[in-house]
């Protein structure tokens, strides 16, 4: 389908022409060591991580972009609906769908895979329109990672690092400041044909390379397979770790936030403030660790403590959406809620402590 | 999967024809509808104002052909307050029909039990509105309705008229009778259960608050009834209907496409079912 030995600032640069005319998004310098997807111009400052580095001194930790790439697929506040109502009192409704082109850059594999995975639940049953026009004219450019991102990061253990379904085009660094830029889907393929690059003869020589180049193991690994994890998770529900690992837990949800395969919502209605005759629908990031994330009318929470939401959100990575959305762990083991969260609560800690619980009930 | 409906997350704005206070907090509402909804007894829209905010409403009438929506609201918090101030001839957002219902053909020849705690009478009477307009189908249906005074009893006329048609039987309760004229009995809705008939191919169909399925589960263990014929009608908070907000997964169910009808046998085992 087309691939490339590229000098990756030959690629940046293509880069940032492709942003001087369309909307592409690129992760930044967020803080010292943090970056976000943002929307990125022709005269951005980007980069990528060398292969020959040695000391990872230049390490583009983009994976810990937080929030996470598919949050752009679902932005925080988008609109449902628009509406007006005339002088009868009666109301004419407008659906908003996002159908503007973008290109998601340096995506990495744990956000591949949940961008995936979030496809899947987005079109499962009765699909969601507003998450999936805006998905269809999506591009994603992914790149892989030759270093986990730091001591935080499972992404191997949690079936991601191999990922590649999803991207248009995939990168992958080779020594001397190169790249292989391989097209996997026709839309892919349309947008490198005009890019001009040397063709690549040796892909598979390429690819090996930079697999050969990765520490093993790659980030932390499980002490059994992840199937396993999952089934220990799945057993788990009256262990303790839920309430030992929930007794310093704020409820700030803050791991909701940042995981790249959390997408509840909750929905607001708004007047505009200049013209009071017409507003608009939109949602909101909503998270299951918020106190009164399942309360009912009448004042009923049907998950009143923190244990029973933490529970709650890691059953639902590794049991609940697997179960129903192609059997694979929604944990993709991209570490971001254990990096973020003020309490060191760590979703694989709490997975393996389950994983051990269950060894020693066998 | 079904095909992407770009409008599923965008209210049909339907008219209201009648609106009447039931209650203090509960207001009747009568649409017409577009098109007829072609709803199952049981399930439910989300309703709205624009500009206010969208909840999940039970759809009280029964289904068929027809281009009605009745729909039976109590103040509760910002928008249903809001919906007390709607008449005839304003506006409602209605999306949906969503969620699971009841099959009618199974209830055929079976006896019926429904058990109502205060405003769960509303989605049973899309069920027993059937039930009673083809009565000949099925078996004896008994309706016991509970609320918690006089005052707060909802469809009253109809219940009673319900107590009229032959082979049914209707008994209404309430926790206390507050010094107020009263009719019915004095009690929670678990008190009757002992005193019924219930054959093994009866089929129960339970709607209230929280709490009030436990015990009456217990009641019809107790009399052998089967948990495959009990039906539960369950409330979580929603906030899509289309089973992507999250808000009301049930385990790894969600209410809004699994329920809110559920066979009590599917989700006895599942801690969070009757929580
Ligand atoms: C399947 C289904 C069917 C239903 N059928 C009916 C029906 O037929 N008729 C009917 O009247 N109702 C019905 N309900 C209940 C109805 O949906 C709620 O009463 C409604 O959502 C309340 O919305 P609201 O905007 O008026 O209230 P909100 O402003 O959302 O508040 C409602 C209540 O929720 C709690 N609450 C909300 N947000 C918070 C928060 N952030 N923190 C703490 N507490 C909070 C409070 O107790 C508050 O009183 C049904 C619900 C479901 C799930
Ligand atoms: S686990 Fe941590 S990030 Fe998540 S809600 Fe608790 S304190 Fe916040
Ligand atoms: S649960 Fe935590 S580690 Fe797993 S995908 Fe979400 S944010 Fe990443």
């Amino acid at each position: 389908m087309g691939a490339y030995l590229v000098e990756r600032l030959v690629f940046l640069e293509w880069i940032r022409t492709l942003a001087g005319n369309e909307q592409v998004y690129f992760p930044q310098p967020l803080a010292e060591s943090s970056f976000h997807f943002a929307r990125v111009h022709s005269s951005s400052l980007l980069a990528l991580e060398d292969f020959d580095d040695p000391h990872r001194t230049t390490i583009f930790r983009a994976s810990a972009c937080v929030p996470p790439p598919a949050r752009i697929l679902a932005p925080e506040g988008e609109q449902l609906f628009t509406f007006r109502r005339d002088g009868a009192g009666d109301c004419t409704l407008t659906p908003v769908l996002d159908s503007s082109r973008r290109i998601l850059a340096g995506v990495r594999p744990c956000d591949l895979k949940a961008i995936a995975l979030m496809d899947r639940f987005q079109r499962a049953t009765i699909p969601d329109p507003h998450y999936l026009v805006r998905r269809e004219h999506t591009l994603l450019i992914g790149h892989d990672c030759l270093h986990p991102c730091d001591r935080y990061c499972f992404c191997d253990a949690a079936g991601s690092l191999a990922w590649r379904e999803g991207a248009d085009i995939f990168l992958t660094p080779q020594p001397g400041a190169r790249l292989l830029v391989e097209a996997l889907t026709d839309q892919g393929a349309v947008l490198l044909a005009g890019a001009g690059f040397p063709a690549c003869g040796e892909v598979e020589e390429c690819r090996a390379r930079a697999e050969a180049r990765r520490p093993d193991p790659f980030g932390r690994r499980f002490a059994a397979s992840l199937d396993d994890v999952m089934a220990a998770v799945a057993k788990g529900w009256d262990a303790d770790v839920w309430q030992e690992q929930s007794m310093r837990c704020f409820s700030c949800g803050t791991c909701n936030l940042v995981c790249p395969t959390c997408s509840c919502f909750d929905v607001r209605d708004d007047f505009s403030v200049e013209d009071p005759d017409s507003g608009r629908r939109t949602r909101h990031w909503d998270g299951c660790m918020l106190e009164n994330f399942a309360v009912v009318a009448g004042g009923h929470n049907f998950r009143k403590s923190p244990a029973a939401r933490q529970r709650h959100r890691v059953m639902r990575k590794f049991v609940y959406q697997p179960h129903r959305f192609g059997g694979t762990s929604f944990c993709v083991g991209c570490g971001r809620c254990r990096r973020q969260c003020t309490v060191d609560i760590d979703i694989f800690e709490i997975a393996s402590e389950l994983l051990a619980a269950a060894g020693e009930g066998a | 999967m079904k095909a992407m409906d770009p409008r599923i997350l965008t209210p049909a704005m339907v008219r209201i024809v009648e609106a009447t206070d039931m209650t203090a907090h509960e207001r009747f509402f009568r649409l017409r509808l577009p098109r007829p909804l072609r709803h199952a007894p049981g399930q439910f829209v989300m309703a709205s104002i624009p500009g206010i905010g969208e909840a999940p409403i039970s759809i009280c009438c029964g289904p068929g052909d027809h281009d009605r929506l009745e729909l039976l609201v109590r103040s509760a918090g910002s928008l249903t307050m809001a919906m007390q101030q709607l008449g005839a001839g304003d506006q409602m957002g209605i999306r949906g029909p969503f969620g699971t219902g009841f099959d009618l053909a199974e209830f055929e020849g079976c006896d019926v039990l429904i058990v109502a705690g205060g405003l769960g009478l509303a989605p049973l009477r899309s069920l027993i509105e059937p039930l009673l307009a083809e009565r000949n189908r099925f078996g004896r249906i008994t309706i016991i309705s509970g609320c918690r005074t006089p005052a707060d009893e909802l469809f009253r006329d109809e219940m009673r008229a319900w107590g009229r048609a032959p082979g049914t039987r209707v008994i209404r309760l309430v926790n206390d009778t507050a010094h107020l004229p009263w009719d019915g009995e004095v009690g929670l809705v678990t008190a009757p259960i002992a005193g019924l008939d219930i054959p093994p191919a009866t089929l129960a169909v339970l709607c209230g608050p929280p709490v009030m399925y436990k015990f009456v589960i217990m009641e019809l263990a107790a009399r052998g009834l089967a948990h495959d014929r009990i039906f539960i009608d369950l409330e979580r908070r929603m906030r899509c209907g289309i089973g992507k907000c999250g808000h009301c997964q049930i385990n790894h169910l969600t209410c809004c496409q699994d329920g809110p009808v559920f066979r009590l046998s599917a989700v006895e085992a599942l801690p969070e079912a009757l929580a």
